[in-house]
Order: structure tokens, then C-alpha cells, then sequence
């Protein structure tokens, strides 16, 4: 099991002890720190997945053809998409990487797995939205690689509406932050609003130490996002060194350190139909 | 060619009342895999009824199966669309592709990718084309250019022209699970996006402004450019709303179908009429806006009036039967009314005309003044022919 990182930013990485990172680009990529694709250069030793996870706009076509074609110069290993325009275009152009189909709250079944598995995508970044149980079963029913957020917030809500400006501008309220926060029932959730638009995350970290055991996938996402540096070394390093052993005391130092840690969706199912 | 109208059914007597309102295809949930959970929807048995009704009027039913499919679903699939093939449905309505690929390998059904897959670009509607959908509903967030962009394509094009708005580019908000653990993607939003929060700068200080934040949006309405999209040749008209009343889908598909046979009737004469308009508002819940047709997604789209959502309370009765000999109209109430009102009748086959009350019976034909109960049933003596489903409501303002 490899290990991925989403950083904070381009010079930590060749510090980080994993495997590899996600990251984005800019104007192609939601919820995710983003650079240029030249900087992609600058990282050493580490396998690199780019997330080209938007949704694309024709008049974002273009761009998108042009950086799936540079990327084959760029040594990585997949691009991560949304967007079914990635994998048509994947059909199109001669790309030397794979593609990981990411469609965030969407990849919940192996049966959809297996289907992009057969049109050419060979990884899914598998929903935080599901049980254990179902993580497991999807991994008994393919043969994609899979992958797993397993530490981090999670990003629950990406819309192309700017919100925050809009009802800063609505008030007539002056506040440059680049991030934000909404509260209710003294829950508060981080709201980024840029120019691709607004998304919302949980307001918990998620803490998947003990589930990293329990999972047989090809890799572990950790997303470092509102983490600060030095904490979430240690939390990798804790991810790197846990095992059935250790494994509750670990756990219990990631809760200490954090405080607002939980378990998502992995033991608790959704539900849908409520009359 | 005109366009199709395609109206919202949660159960068998929404899904007459669209037809016989104007709809020429309505789309309607059945028990499982429809994003609508929580509608009263159809069995098997109602949707074949469903299928016998709108044939019969030359017209067309599409079924939903959109959800985001979980591992314990997918062994349910493969029967229940052989059963919507079986029934005579005209189409499925699918965001899955392992949906399209279950169905395109053991039924005949028409498939229709929903908004749900948020399809934006010329790309991704190809890559679909191939997989055998003939129709896409397009991410709401298509500006006019895209959609003059998409219809190049050879693909039937479908586009969402009233109704609430997610927030969120479709299928990509999982507030609901979170916040309320009902799954947004399999039925259960429990709109969270209309909920108000505080909201606070980076160091966690109140930005406090006259309201509160939220994600809400205005309603879509693109009733001032339906002849613009006509123009386009957009296949259909999609007005959204399941679980909307039955005198909400009769007044909003009447207006469309008004507009757009004026429009196509006689293009060169057509003028907006700002009675449609007023006519429309009456059962709003919320203010609506053109939202991203004309690419413009600034403060004008969101909403942040607090307004609690009443709609219908225009809504005064349903027209239950005729008498042709005695004139007396059997109706069942829906809000108060009394004698004196002036209302207005409007039905499939009549536009609206003015009515003052007269004369009330009850069920023993003894003469009331008021009728004050939900869905009491009385008779009214109205000189003009009316049929079954015709409505009464207060008199719009035709200004």
C-alpha cells in the first residue's frame, strides 16, 4: 500500500516521507492546492498524480487539450479527472499516463468501477461517501487500483457560483480572506471561494488510521488542506509507521492532536428514504 | 418543429394533469433508483397505467433512474429495467454508466443522461454519443453559446427552463449526507442549501450582513427567451419540480405551452406577454432569474430573502365533475373561499376566465357561505363548460 499526499504547497514535498502527491493546476483544478505545470519539474523521487478534477466548460476544452498533452513530458503517473471530457480526449491523443477516474461522490460501486476500468482508466479514487464494508467489497469485485482518502477534510460541496463574494457584494461587507467559514449549531465549515468558484468542507478531519489496516488498496490519500506543516508530518509519519499493534495508541494521538477527528461514513450508512 | 415540453409526475394524478395541461412527455420515479425518494412515485403497475394514459394521447413517459448506484443495488437493476422495457416506457433517465451499460445490453430502452453528470462540453457528450444515449440533459450551468455548441452535436438536447436550482454543479454536494446523513445522490437531499449559516472571515470574525449567508439560488425561469431557444432547436423543455402540487405543474406547463405555440405558430408576430409572467409568480415559491443561460452568475442569482415558502395559497379548487343539464360544477377545495370571491376558472382547454362566486352547495345540497375545510367537496353553478381537472384560483392580475 503506497501512500499519496495532497500538500500545502510545492516546497514541502521533496520533504514529505510518502510515496507520492496529488496535486492540481491552475485553472483545471478544484479543492486542491494548484501550480503551473512547469513547476511539476521540481519534484523528485515521488510518483505524481495531477488532478485535472473540474468540470469543464467548452470554452475550457482548449486548455485542457493543451495540458494533457504537455503532461506527457512530465514523468507522471496518472491524471486524476471529473469529467468525461478527460477520458474521450484520453481516446484521442497518444497519452504515455494513466487516468484515474475520480468523480468524487460518484464512485461507489465496483460494477461503475469496472466500467471505466474497461474503457482505459486503470485507477479509481474510491468515495469517502461509502461504508468499510462497501470499500471492501469494491475492492473483491475489480481489478482497478484503488485508492482512498484516508486523513483530511473532505470536500462535500463544489458549486461554479462565487457564494462568498456574491453575498459579500449583496451586504456591501469588505473581507479579502481566502477562506472563510460558515457556522451552524456551533459547527464551523471551511468555505473556499476563488475564481472556479466555491466548494465546502466537512468540519472534522476525517481519521482513517485503523481503516488503513482494514483496507487492502493500492494507496492511502492524505489531504494536508487547513493542516499545518509540522502537525501533518507527524501525522504522516503515523500513517507511515502504524500497525495492528500500535495501532490504537496512534489513533488516540491523531484525536489529541486535532480534537475534531471522525470516522465519516465508514461505519455509518446513509440513508435516503425517510417517510 | 416545436419543441417538447417536458413536465415533472410524482404520482399518477400530477403525471394527468401535465398531459392534459400541455405537456407533450412527462418524466416520473419509480420505488427505486429515482432521485426523488421521498415523492410518493410509481409501482410497476402505475407506470403501466402511466404508459396506456399518455399514449393514448400520443405523448411520452420517461422513468429516472438516476441515483448513484451502491454495491447492494446493482443486483436489483438489471430486472427492474427489463421491466420498464416490458411496460412500454419511453425512455430512462440515467447518471450511472454502469446503468447505461446494463440497459444498452439488455433492453430496447431510449436512455437520456441526466444533469446529474453535469455535462458541459461538446467532449463529454461525445464520449456518451458512443456509449448509445440519444438524449442529454444538459448541466444547468450551460450558458446560451454552450448550448448553441452542444445541439451541433446530432444528440437530442434537453435543457432545464423553470424550477429550483441546486447550488451546487449537479451530483457534486453531499451537504445532505454529511449534515443530515441523508444521501443527496441516492434520493435523499434534504436541501441544505437553503439552510442559513453565520458567516465568518479567516480568523473566524462575523461577517454579518442585513440576512444571513446561504447557498440558495432564485428559481430558473426562461420564459423571456423560449422563442430564443426555439430558435436553437433545443429538443425539450424541461420544467423541474416532482414533488410539486398538481396546481403548480397545470398553471407552469399551461404558460409554457401558451408561449411556445404562440412563438412557433406565428414567429413573426410573437410578443411577450407579461400576463404569462404574472401568472407564473402566482405559484412561485421564490424569486427566479434567467440563472446561467446568459452567463452571469453574480449576486442577481442568489437568494437571500428568508421568504417562507407558501405557495399555492392561489390554489382554490379542483374541478371534480360537469353537469352539463344543471350547470353545477363539482369542485374540491383547496384553500378557503366564500361567496362573493371573484376567482377564476382555467383549465387544458380554457385559458382562464372570470367567475364571481354565487350560490355554494355542500354535499346535501344545503346552501354554505364559506368553505373553510381541505379537500370538502361543493357544488358551484358556473354557465361556462368545465372539465375535470380545470382549477380554480384567485383572479390573476392580468396587468
Amino acid at each position: 500500500m503506497k501512500t499519496l499526499v495532497i500538500p500545502s504547497n510545492l516546497k514541502i514535498i521533496n520533504n514529505l516521507n510518502c510515496d507520492g502527491v496529488i496535486i492540481g493546476i491552475d485553472k483545471l483544478s478544484v479543492n486542491m492546492p494548484c501550480f503551473k505545470l512547469e513547476e511539476l519539474k521540481k519534484i523528485k523521487n515521488k510518483e505524481i498524480f495531477v488532478s485535472l478534477n473540474k468540470n469543464i466548460h467548452n470554452k475550457d476544452l482548449e486548455l485542457l487539450k493543451e495540458t494533457l498533452i504537455k503532461l506527457n513530458d512530465y514523468n507522471i503517473k496518472a491524471v486524476i479527472f471529473y469529467d468525461i471530457a478527460i477520458p474521450n480526449l484520453a481516446k484521442k491523443l497518444s497519452l504515455n499516463y494513466d487516468l484515474v477516474w475520480n468523480q468524487e461522490h460518484m464512485t461507489n460501486n465496483y460494477y461503475t468501477i469496472n466500467f471505466w476500468y474497461n474503457h482505459g482508466c486503470k485507477y479509481t479514487w474510491v468515495s469517502n461517501d461509502i461504508t468499510l464494508r462497501e470499500m471492501k467489497e469494491i475492492k473483491d469485485n475489480t481489478k482497478s487500483k484503488l485508492m482512498v482518502t484516508l486523513f483530511g477534510y473532505i470536500p462535500m460541496f463544489t458549486s461554479l457560483r462565487p457564494l462568498v463574494k456574491n453575498y459579500l457584494n449583496t451586504f456591501n461587507i469588505i473581507d479579502n480572506s481566502k477562506i472563510n467559514y460558515i457556522e451552524k449549531e456551533g459547527k464551523m465549515y471551511p468555505l473556499i471561494n476563488n475564481e472556479l468558484g466555491t466548494s465546502c468542507y466537512t468540519d472534522f478531519i476525517l481519521n482513517g488510521l485503523k481503516e488503513k489496516l482494514l483496507l487492502d488498496y493500492d494507496y492511502i490519500v492524505l489531504n494536508s488542506f487547513l493542516i499545518e506543516d509540522d502537525k501533518f508530518i507527524k501525522v504522516l509519519d503515523i500513517f507511515n509507521q502504524v500497525n495492528f499493534d500500535n495501532v490504537d495508541i496512534l489513533e488516540n494521538e491523531i484525536n489529541d492532536m486535532f480534537k475534531n477527528t471522525k470516522k465519516g461514513f465508514f461505519y455509518e450508512e446513509t440513508v435516503y428514504k425517510v417517510k | 418543429m416545436k419543441p417538447e415540453i417536458l413536465a415533472p409526475a410524482g404520482d399518477i394524478e400530477r403525471l394527468k394533469v401535465a398531459l392534459l395541461y400541455g405537456a407533450d412527455a412527462v418524466y416520473i420515479g419509480g420505488n427505486l433508483f429515482g432521485l426523488r425518494a421521498n415523492a410518493v412515485n410509481f409501482t410497476i403497475e402505475e407506470m403501466k397505467e402511466a404508459v396506456i394514459f399518455a399514449h393514448k394521447l400520443h405523448k411520452k413517459v420517461y422513468v429516472t433512474v438516476n441515483i448513484v448506484l451502491h454495491n447492494k443495488e446493482l443486483k436489483f437493476l438489471k430486472d427492474y429495467l427489463m421491466k420498464l422495457d416490458e411496460i412500454g416506457i419511453d425512455a430512462i433517465i440515467v447518471s450511472d454508466p454502469a446503468v447505461i451499460s446494463i440497459a444498452t445490453l439488455n433492453t430496447n430502452l431510449e436512455i437520456h443522461l441526466s444533469t446529474q453528470q453535469s455535462t458541459l462540453n461538446t467532449e463529454a457528450l461525445e464520449f456518451y454519443k458512443n456509449l448509445g444515449v440519444t438524449r442529454i440533459v444538459l448541466a444547468r450551468e450551460c450558458s446560451k453559446e454552450d448550448i448553441k455548441l452542444m445541439k451541433q452535436s446530432g444528440l437530442e438536447i434537453e435543457m432545464f427552463i423553470h424550477g429550483a436550482m441546486c447550488a451546487s454543479y449537479s451530483g457534486r454536494c453531499v451537504l445532505s449526507n454529511y449534515l443530515t446523513n441523508r444521501d443527496a445522490n441516492r434520493g435523499g437531499c434534504s436541501q441544505i442549501c437553503r439552510w442559513d449559516f453565520d458567516l465568518y472571515n479567516k480568523d473566524k470574525e462575523l461577517l454579518k450582513g442585513d440576512k444571513n449567508f446561504t447557498f440558495c439560488s432564485k428559481d430558473l425561469s426562461l420564459l423571456k427567451h423560449i422563442n430564443e431557444i426555439c430558435d436553437m432547436k433545443v429538443d425539450s423543455l424541461k420544467i423541474e419540480g416532482r414533488m410539486r402540487s398538481i396546481y403548480y405543474i397545470a398553471t407552469v406547463v399551461s404558460i409554457y405551452r401558451k408561449v411556445v405555440d404562440d412563438y412557433c405558430n406565428n414567429p413573426l408576430d410573437f410578443e411577450y406577454n407579461k400576463m404569462y409572467e404574472n401568472i407564473l409568480s402566482q405559484v412561485a415559491n421564490r424569486d427566479s432569474y434567467v440563472q446561467f443561460y446568459d452567463g452571469n452568475y453574480s449576486k442577481d442569482c442568489n437568494y437571500y430573502n428568508n421568504r417562507i415558502e407558501i405557495s399555492n395559497q392561489d390554489f382554490l379548487g379542483v374541478v371534480k365533475e360537469y353537469d352539463k343539464k344543471t350547470k353545477l360544477v363539482k369542485l374540491e377545495q383547496r384553500n378557503y373561499f366564500k361567496k362573493g370571491d371573484i376567482v377564476e376558472f382555467f383549465g387544458p382547454n380554457n385559458f382562464g376566465f372570470e367567475y364571481q362566486i354565487n350560490d355554494i352547495y355542500d354535499e346535501d345540497m344545503q346552501i354554505i357561505d364559506v368553505v373553510r375545510h381541505p379537500k370538502q367537496i361543493v357544488y358551484l353553478k358556473v354557465d361556462i363548460l368545465l372539465e375535470e381537472y380545470d382549477f380554480m384560483r384567485i383572479k390573476v392580475d392580468k396587468l
